[in-house]
């Protein structure tokens, strides 16, 4: 199946080139940018605002500020469809700031110029039934975040699907006590990523076709370090596609195959979930020192950064307090990404069987570390990358442990 | 049937993407939506009785008084003419380093213009737009009036519009500009702090300056203090005063490259404003270099890094990505997001030199 797409598509593209009709797909474009942003911005609390079915295109962002209780409802991901195709001005699709309990639902939105969704300084943010995606083959030039909860409270992410995000479909920054739930995320090169948010939950979601499935980091110098976040009974599939990530951003670094990605962070338990030929890797448990090292290809770039980060006191650049257990892995790739640094060093180290389960082996020797490691099936590795690979094995008896299971938000 | 969608899905994007280059653009019909949006403010700038007739000669009524900041936000080389009105008998409480304590019931005015002919001594001007900002008490709000064609008044605009202009510039060359004149939420999201609303510009140091007033030349920080209009003004020498980023008489390279930051970023990039997630921070108080972008990788910037690793990088201003976003046109790429659709050549140049020059330490 998969050989035939290019010939397919191939086909496909010149037929649709020779053919004078292509406008005539059977898509008439409307505006109501001007209602719609006045309705926006007259709403006030507890209001509904209703997007009528049809396709709707937009030259701005349509921006929402400081309501309550407020609800953007489509008729349904195949009936309201926003495009931002022609976007002339700001960065986002549509931005709600400072507000509180709101629910926005049921449509397609796509093609911003920046992000497609962005929530900032909001308590209670619910995303329902909504995709959010850029069209056409993924590249570097889409928007970053198809779905953009940042520095929120209490966000829920249910039923959605992102596409084609070339930083990651749904992120979720700065926050505390999100749900992810029940989603699909493909074509992005991360599928779903929290970073610095505590209190997360990330689990039922179907993540494939992202260069990695679902990532947790840990960023130095922000408002918030994060911690203590549940993914499980999701399943990460063939996350193989290329990375298209701008170069400079972090998830830049991480290798097209990856099925899960911690990063510097702690109090973690992955569980219950479906690891199904992530080529490079299942799990991936990296501190933030090899990530800069990867990113800057420097040594010397490398310790300016780690002191860098150390101007952010509270932040630890090493990830602990690590469970990962129930976890079912399968692989049939024989080889892991020849596109990354990681991928060529797993080649080498391990020809024909890439790990499973991968930790950098890097610690802060003065603090404590915690990694428990409980596997009916699954292979092990500890890269040993602080001491430049020297003692790279693949013994896990180590991290056979009982490690801390956290309880549900809710 | 998961891969026929995707398949379908691609198809459908590529059959759009390829075939895009060769369409006219699309005609869109603009259609109306159920519901009226109403607001409690008046329709016209006039009503608010803050100026003489003829309106457009901006002839402020009494109790309207000018002022001009050291360094101003680069507005697509529009003009401005700013006033302020404060409620009788109150004043202003000074403030050492953010923008004063103004009264309940204070009125900010500013009016974007452009001369039409910058070659020659006079010419007529536009005026496209006024904005009040209003401190209601409980929080700061923000009005935008857009000038009709006749200049005789302007237009209540809650949903923004875009005016196109054109110009003749000091070299003769004509510019144009579909000039954007924002919308309500949208001027929240620069005028916030902590998340309410609150003017940028009226500050001690940006208000630390010269301004020919009807008796002459007088710092408008003592003519508002002799006036009645400010409270508690610490002697003058004391008063930080930011450098005018366009005079090398008032300030360092330095100097002026952060006034010129702070105006056109830090309402946003600082540890209250909207863009705190980011980590970067550009207020002309700044100390700390990593704050400011040296070595700093971006955070949330998507492909707005270009590629690149650091938002500065010391001598190396091509390698900065701040250099790169105030350079580009690019809505998901520029800086500012919002208020401009044309390059500040001249601010890019100074930040340009300012990262060329900065040692490695």
């Amino acid at each position: 199946m998969k050989t035939t797409y290019p010939f397919f598509i191939a086909v496909i593209f010149v037929m649709s080139c020779s053919s004078p009709q292509v406008e005539e797909l059977g898509v008439e474009w409307k505006s109501i940018e001007r209602d719609l942003q006045s309705q926006l911005i007259t709403a006030g609390d507890s209001a509904v605002i209703e997007l009528p079915a049809g396709h709707y295109m937009f030259t701005r962002s349509l921006s929402v500020d400081g309501n309550k209780h407020l609800i953007i409802r489509g008729q349904g991901v195949d009936k309201t469809i926003l495009s931002f195709q022609n976007q002339e001005e700001g960065a986002e699709g549509l931005k709600i700031a400072n507000g509180v309990s709101i629910l926005i639902e049921n449509f397609t939105i796509e093609n911003a110029k920046g992000d497609n969704i962005k929530v900032t300084d909001t308590d209670g943010i619910t995303f329902r039934n909504i995709k959010s995606q850029w069209t056409g083959t993924p590249k570097e030039t889409n928007g970053a975040y198809a779905f953009y909860p940042v520095l929120c409270k209490n966000v829920l992410v249910e039923n959605c699907i992102a596409i084609g995000s070339s930083d990651a479909g749904i992120y979720v920054g700065q926050s505390d006590s999100v749900i992810v739930r029940n989603n699909e995320a493909y074509y992005n090169v991360a599928g779903i990523e929290s970073e610095n948010s505590r209190w997360v939950e990330i689990y039922n979601n179907y993540a494939h076709d992202n260069t990695g499935g679902i990532l947790v980091f840990d960023m130095p110098g922000l408002t918030q370090t994060g911690h203590t976040t549940r993914v499980f009974n999701n399943k990460m599939v063939s996350n193989n596609y290329r990375n298209f990530a701008p170069e400079g951003n972090v998830v830049a670094t991480v290798p097209p195959g990856t099925g899960l990605m911690l990063l510097a962070t702690r109090n973690i338990e992955i569980f219950g979930n479906e690891m199904i030929n992530n080529k490079t890797v299942g799990v991936a448990i990296a501190s933030y020192k090899i990530v800069e090292a990867m990113s800057s290809g420097e040594e010397t770039q490398l310790d300016q950064n780690i002191e860098m980060s150390k101007v952010d006191e509270s932040y630890d650049p090493y990830p602990t307090d690590i469970f990962v257990h129930n976890n079912t892995y399968q692989n049939k790739h024989w080889f892991p990404t020849l596109k990354n640094d990681f991928g060529l060093l797993f080649l080498v180290k391990f020809p024909f069987s890439t790990p499973d389960i991968v930790w950098d082996g890097i610690k802060n020797e003065q603090g404590e570390f915690s990694l428990c490691v409980k596997e009916s099936i699954a292979s092990f590795a500890n890269l040993d990358a602080a001491n430049d690979f020297e003692n790279l094995n693949q013994e896990v008896d180590p991290f056979i442990c009982e490690g801390n299971q956290i309880e549900p938000i809710l | 049937m998961k891969c026929n969608l995707i398949v379908l899905f691609v198809v459908f994007g590529l059959m759009l993407s390829s075939c895009s280059k060769q369409q006219k653009p699309l005609e869109i019909e603009e259609v109306s939506l159920v519901g009226s949006a109403k607001l409690d403010v008046p329709e016209r700038l006039s009503e608010w009785g803050l100026f003489d007739e003829p309106l457009a000669k901006l002839i402020p009524k009494k109790g309207v008084i000018p002022y001009e900041l050291n360094t101003p936000l680069f507005t697509d080389y529009s003009l401005k003419k700013r006033f302020i009105k404060l409620p009788e008998n109150t004043s202003a409480t000074y403030v050492a380093n953010e923008v004063f304590d103004f009264p309940e019931g204070t009125i900010l005015i500013k009016n974007f213009y452009y001369q039409k002919d910058l070659s020659k001594d006079e010419s007529e001007s536009q005026i496209i737009e006024t904005r009040l900002l209003i401190n209601e008490g409980k929080s700061w709000n923000a009005w935008t009036y857009v000038w009709n064609e006749d200049q005789s008044d302007a237009d209540l605009e809650i949903a923004g519009r875009n005016v196109p202009v054109s110009w003749t510039n000091e070299e003769g060359v004509i510019k144009n500009v579909n000039y954007s004149v924002p919308n309500l939420v949208q001027c929240k999201s620069c005028h916030e702090l902590s998340g309410t609303m609150t003017p940028i510009g009226p500050s001690a140091r940006q208000l630390n300056g010269d301004l020919h007033y009807e008796n002459g030349i007088k710092n408008q920080l003592t003519f508002w203090s002799e006036n009645g209009m400010l409270d508690s003004l610490p002697s003058l020498p004391t008063v930080q005063k930011l450098a005018r980023w366009d005079d090398p008489n008032s300030g360092t390279l330095d100097d002026r490259a952060r006034a010129w930051l702070e105006i056109n970023c830090a309402h946003c990039h600082r540890p209250e404003g909207p863009a705190k997630n980011t980590g970067l921070h550009l207020q002309a108080s700044v100390t700390d270099y990593y704050r400011l972008g040296v070595n700093k990788p971006p955070i949330a910037a998507g492909r707005g890094s270009g590629g690149m690793k650091y938002s500065i990088v010391a001598g190396k201003p091509d390698e900065s990505i701040l250099l790169y976003r105030i350079s580009s046109l690019d809505p998901g790429v520029m800086m500012p997001e919002l208020g401009r659709k044309m390059i500040h050549e001249e601010g890019v140049e100074l930040i340009r030199k300012w990262i060329a020059e900065m040692s490695d330490k």
